[in-house]
């Protein structure tokens, strides 16, 4: 025990805690802490490749050592720093203080670079990489090996996005530990041993996982790197810009690198309460979409003459449109506003202030997906305003909770970071996952998840059932634990019912539910009052005190909002697709996302006038009357709310290049209807909002009250549709991304044994789903569904159920095998 | 002060007749800069044609006044450009920019970027002054040809950057 | 000047403008203008060493009134834009303008706040010189390609449409391979540029040796 020299005030020791000397300095550490850290907090950096705080120890590439002294005796040899623990007594001294230290770094330093290629200036990671880096610090100037070095051939395509250079690697085993104990996919291993040690996969299995991008990020060395990124700049020639994910509602920190007006990679940024250092390749890779050809930069309106869309300029384009819209306000029954469901928060309370100023309607719908009246009441009672501050759930509390379930919800495909924090939580053996779902599915594995089957449809009895059945009483016992959550998905609008017994077995088991949308912009969109029923701040549009709140903001004369609920999407296309609207107004909506897309687009044609604020060509834009271009996520500032309710701000990443975010293009659009909404930029149409503040309204929205209905059956002839989207699909947000695109699940039909049977169908063969509207034929594969169930993804490669069958979950749909020559 | 001072000067004036002309008469005779001349870049290529520009950014990193972009490409078996995996895909310099210091060649890893001696670029067109690598890259030598094509002297990039010069004689000979 | 613009185009006429921007490339002015560096080279340019008096120029005017090219020579400041503009404007016309050197270009390395990021922002440029500074030679070099664009200039708005429907562009040659005298042109160092080396608007005894040239492969 050495004597802290001439110390007046010893240092408080609490429980839990030792004291140790590093470097000479005395420093109180909790028990357990790894000593690289508490070197760390002192300000002592001691150098290191494999130790990443989010990841397990494993003492892999020895950079780290130092000396340690335990009870006055100096241990043998310099131990690594990144798997000792700290203990009282203890001394230690680093490089700085120790020349054992500093010698046994310059060591391992040199072994790692005997067989590391001299080939920086050609490598992704030059510039950037933590090897080159403390090479330059620690190393050797010169080498002492002068033999062959070891080669290997490169670079391996681990899959369509991660290539793999073996020569490079200092076998670390970041990335190995990443994806076993992180994102639990079955990656690469270490092979081989000795000097002929590397890493490898499997050949049979190519590396499937929606997280790899991560390995990119953490790799110290460039041993994996991107192929989409793959030399396409270097990072001392990018500018660095906090940025937030337009993808999922988990509103991940990122960071943009761009150079010369164009956005060349993503990288995760740190947020230890949302996305901790991990974001899903989605996030990641797709981005491309905003510098496709077709983008639109210039405004298009219809020419009276040819009937096509020809280019004009923006003062001509908003005239028409505002004397469009006027004209069908006053004239032809009304507008509707659809706004779609990827919107900043600014931008959608300016689409849902434009309704009522200037279209003077509650004709507004955000949900360009399927839903149902009973959502609507869902939300407006208990989601609206819940935020972290206001007690909502957290992904810290996803964390701490003993039991979390699923309903209706695919944590991996719908909000994957949500299902890292699930796996997290369950990997440490705390929280229980349960999933009201259909299959077991990768992500009911990975986060040791027990599923709760149930038919499509089924789930509202299910959770009925809940209550009594015998078999499930452990999942009820343990979401009645104090700090439980219920977590649903957006398919819950599609199951009647449904909303309602999750809030019942809320209350029932004292469980906390919270609602995760798939698309970014839904929960801000709720918030900022993009709804029929809602103003914005949760107001009711029913209620008279909120109304005034509104209308006074607003500027508006006493009652000049209107008392009664508007229509939702379906409404507002059926009623445009039956003549009686006489125009729309449509944002970022894709009509194939609709339950109905062929409603939608008679709707849009039907309707006397449209006006579509798109980013590229669509069905909506290719039948618009007015197309109004607007600024991708990167060329505009703004926030998303995520699922949480968390505010994630976010400032422009490309300056200058003149494109209009949505909020400014209705300002201007307002202002030639003679209306004002003081949405300019995003900022003034933060302030406006923040100036509605709370409402002094306590009056909450009923909760829904729908009787479980029984499960359905299919009948004699059909199957239930059982689907969800996959996290890489379709999704026009990932377009002109082929590499991401390789790394898609492969669409496949799953369906039971029995179900197969029962159909004629083979394992491994097509098989073809159909209703009277289409069919989509795809593979067989088994899986553990109910009987009379078939999965399909919704929106995956030929799999597009909303355009070819005009089906989502829960349908009912024919099934039979398809039917090949010679073979059945 | 002497009577003749105030005629001094005209003497100067007048011996200077007698003396060799300073005066150089560029444009019509033109006389060589110093051997090295910071000039206009040069991209050089290796004896069989292929770049040896490997893209990789470091002398638009060493660039003080931000003259050169670089953005390098995957060299594949059908279209290969430089020995090894990267080559530069676009290359360009801004002659309204660069200053001619010479960093960008002392950065070069490849020896693939130098400069030329030609200095005479005044141009009425700024886009005419950013010089593309169509416009930088060396002429092709006899012996040499016009890349994309496979490796020719030798089996990887190690074989070109060690036994570069060696090879390229060799090749000479043989096309000879 | 009032009669070439009612008079058809004609042989008279084309021979007139071949006279009048004679004379004009003949005496050129420049005004003073050194700025920064690029002065310095600006100087030793107008020095005996290079003397520019060979190509009739070498009265540096200290009033703009009385010059007809402006050397822009060195970086401008925002804050001498004003006084560059008012420079200019006090030329009588017709003027040219050189910038010489990649601050004035550009704003070179000095890519910043304080400085005007290519006089091109403030005056029409017609010729702009790279280089950190300009050796004398590149100076002299710009020049003389100021001179061979003066003398593709047109006399009136007639010539003037007639060379802008013609899409003329003024084949700007580096000054060694255009002046050279026979024999000399080997003892021309450097490279040449690509985009001209082989051009055929070469003149002169240089023509003659550039074929050969082009003949040989080079």
């Amino acid at each position: 025990m050495t004597v802290a020299p001439e110390k007046s005030a010893e240092l408080v020791v609490p429980e839990g805690h030792v004291k140790l000397t590093i470097d000479g300095l005395e420093v109180v550490a909790p028990k357990g802490e790894l000593l690289i850290r508490t070197a760390e907090r002192l300000g002592i950096v001691i150098p290191r490749f494999c130790d990443h705080p989010l990841l397990d120890p494993a003492g892999a590439c020895r950079q780290c050592l130092v000396e340690v002294e335990m009870g006055g005796r100096p241990m043998p040899k310099p131990q690594a720093s990144c798997t000792m623990t700290v203990a009282e007594g203890m001394v230690v001294k680093t490089q700085h203080t120790s020349p054992v230290a500093d010698k046994a770094q310059q060591g391992v330093m040199e072994l790692l670079l005997i067989n590391h290629p001299l080939d920086c200036p050609i490598c992704d990671k030059g510039g950037e990489c933590p090897l080159q880096n403390q090479a330059l610090a620690h190393g050797r100037a010169d080498s002492r090996f002068h033999e062959t070095k070891r080669t290997f051939p490169k670079p391996i395509p681990i899959s369509t996005q991660v290539l793999l250079d073996r020569e490079r690697c200092v076998l670390c085993q970041r990335c190995t530990r990443f994806s076993s104990q992180i994102a639990g996919d079955p990656f690469i291993e270490l092979l081989e041993r000795g000097a002929q040690q590397q890493i490898g996969i499997a050949q049979e299995k190519p590396f499937q996982s929606y997280f790899s991008g991560n390995t990119i990020q953490i790799c110290p060395v460039g041993a994996l790197t991107s192929a989409a990124y793959r030399f396409r700049s270097r990072p001392f020639d990018l500018v660095s810009t906090p940025s937030v994910c337009e993808h999922c509602s988990s509103g991940c920190a990122e960071r943009t690198d761009w150079r010369r007006g164009k956005v060349m990679r993503k990288l995760a940024g740190e947020d230890p309460e949302v996305n901790e250092e991990w974001i899903c390749d989605k996030g990641r890779f797709a981005f491309r979409y905003a510098t496709a050809a077709d983008r639109l930069l210039r405004p298009m309106v219809r020419d009276a003459d040819s009937g096509q869309l020809r280019e004009s300029s923006w003062t001509e384009a908003l005239r028409v449109a505002a004397e469009g819209l006027a004209k069908a306000r006053d004239e032809a029954g009304g507008v509707g506003v659809l706004a779609g469901g990827r919107l900043t928060v600014e931008d959608a309370y300016a689409y849902g202030k434009f309704a009522r100023v200037a279209l003077r309607t509650n004709d507004v719908d955000f949900r360009a997906r399927p839903h149902s009246a009973e959502e609507l009441e869902f939300l407006a009672a208990s989601v609206v305003g819940t935020s972290p501050e206001s007690g909502g759930v957290t992904f810290r509390q996803l964390e701490s909770a003993p039991a979390v379930l699923c309903v209706a919800f695919e944590p991996e495909e719908e909000a994957p970071i949500v299902f890292l924090r699930l796996r997290k939580a369950a990997r440490k053996g705390r929280t229980k996952v349960f999933h009201l779902g259909q299959w077991t599915s990768p992500a009911v594995d990975k986060t040791f998840g027990t599923l709760l089957p149930c038919v499509p449809g089924g789930e509202p009895a299910a959770i009925e059932g809940l209550f009594f059945n015998s078999g499930t009483a452990e999942a009820f016992e343990a979401l009645s634990g104090s700090g439980s959550v219920i977590l649903v998905g957006e398919r819950a609008a599609e199951v009647p019912g449904l909303f309602s017994s999750v809030l019942r077995l809320a209350e029932r088991t004292g469980a906390k539910a919270a609602w995760i949308p798939r698309r970014a912009g839904e929960r801000g969109a709720l918030d900022a009052g993009v709804l029929p029923n809602l103003l914005p701040g949760g107001r009711q549009v029913t209620d008279g005190t909120a109304r005034a709140e509104v209308e006074q903001a607003w500027g508006l004369a006493a009652g000049a909002l209107s008392a009664e609920p508007g229509r939702d999407t379906d409404a507002i296309l059926g009623a445009a697709a039956a003549g009686e609207l006489g125009g729309l107004l449509v944002g970022g909506v894709d009509p194939y996302d609709l339950a109905d897309p062929e409603l939608a687009l008679r709707a849009i044609e039907r309707a006397g006038f449209v006006v579509s604020l798109e980013l590229r060509p669509s069905a909506v834009t290719e039948r618009a009357d007015v197309v109004l271009p607007i600024a991708p996520s990167t060329e505009k500032s703004g926030s998303y709310l995520n699922w949480e309710g968390r505010r994630r701000e976010f400032g422009t990443t490309l300056d200058g290049t003149g494109a209009l975010p949505d909020c400014r293009v209705l300002d201007t659009l307002a202002v030639e209807m003679d209306a004002d909404l003081f949405t300019q930029t995003p900022a003034a149409a933060r302030a406006n909002l923040e100036r509605l503040g709370a409402t002094a309204s306590t009056r909450r929205a009923e909760p829904p009250a729908v009787p479980a209905p029984p499960a359905p059956g299919a009948g004699e002839d059909g199957v239930l549709l059982a689907t969800w989207h996959q996290l890489i699909d379709n999704g026009s947000l990932q377009d002109e991304e082929p590499n991401l695109a390789g790394t898609a699940r492969t669409p496949v039909a799953r369906l039971s044994a029995a179900t197969a049977e029962q159909f004629g169908v083979v394992a491994g063969e097509q098989v073809t789903v159909a209703t009277e509207r289409g069919s989509v034929t795809l593979t067989a594969e088994p899986a553990d569904l109910p009987d009379g169930v078939v999965w399909l993804p919704l929106n995956s490669g030929v799999s597009r159920l909303r355009r070819e069958l005009g089906a989502g979950h829960g349908a009912t749909v024919s099934l039979r095998p398809q039917a090949r020559g010679g073979n059945s | 002060m002497g009577v003749f001072d105030p005629l001094k000067g005209f003497g100067v004036t007048f011996s200077t007749m007698f003396k060799k002309v300073v005066t150089e008469q560029y444009p019509e005779d033109y006389r060589p800069t110093a051997a090295r001349y910071h000039g206009r870049h040069q991209l050089n290529r290796h004896p069989d044609g292929l770049e040896k520009c490997v893209g990789c950014e470091l002398c638009a990193w060493a660039c003080p006044a931000d003259a050169i972009f670089v953005e390098g490409g995957d060299n594949t078996e059908d279209a290969r450009f430089s020995p090894g995996e990267r080559y530069g895909a676009d290359y360009q310099i801004n002659y309204l920019r660069c200053i001619g210091c010479g960093l960008c060649i002392e950065a070069c890893p490849t020896r693939s970027l130098t400069m030329t001696n030609f200095y005479e670029l005044a141009d009425d067109d700024r886009q005419r002054l950013i010089f593309t690598k169509e416009d930088l890259l060396a002429p092709l030598l006899p012996g040499m040809e016009q890349p994309p094509h496979a490796m020719r002297l030798g089996e990887n990039e190690q074989d070109y950057y060690v036994n570069g010069p060696e090879l390229a004689r060799k090749a000479g000979e043989v096309a000879q | 000047m009032g009669l070439e613009e009612k008079l058809p185009n004609g042989i008279l006429l084309a021979s007139v403008e071949k006279l009048v921007n004679w004379t004009r490339k003949s005496s050129l002015w420049p005004a003073t203008f050194g700025l920064a560096c690029c002065a310095i080279e600006m100087m030793t340019t107008g020095a005996p060493r290079y003397d520019l008096a060979r190509f009739g120029m070498e009265v540096f005017r200290a009033s703009p009134r009385q010059a007809d090219l402006m050397i822009v020579a060195g970086r401008v400041t925002n804050k001498m834009a004003p006084v560059l503009r008012q420079i200019y404007d006090q030329m009588p016309e017709p003027r040219w303008v050189l910038a010489m050197g990649v601050c004035a270009s550009s704003g070179g390395m000095f890519n910043n706040y304080a400085v005007v990021q290519g006089v091109d922002h403030v005056v029409p440029v017609d010729m702009y010189l790279p280089g950190c500074p300009p050796r004398p030679e590149m100076l002299i070099d710009a020049i003389l390609k100021i001179h061979q664009k003066i003398m593709d200039e047109p006399l009136g708005p007639k010539r003037a449409a007639l060379l802008a429907e013609s899409g003329h562009r003024t084949e700007l040659l580096p000054s060694s391979v255009r002046y050279a005298k026979a024999g000399k042109l080997d003892k021309f160092q450097g490279p040449r540029d690509p985009r001209t080396a082989a051009s055929p608007l070469v003149v002169g005894p240089a023509a003659a040796h550039q074929a050969k040239q082009i003949e040989a492969g080079e």
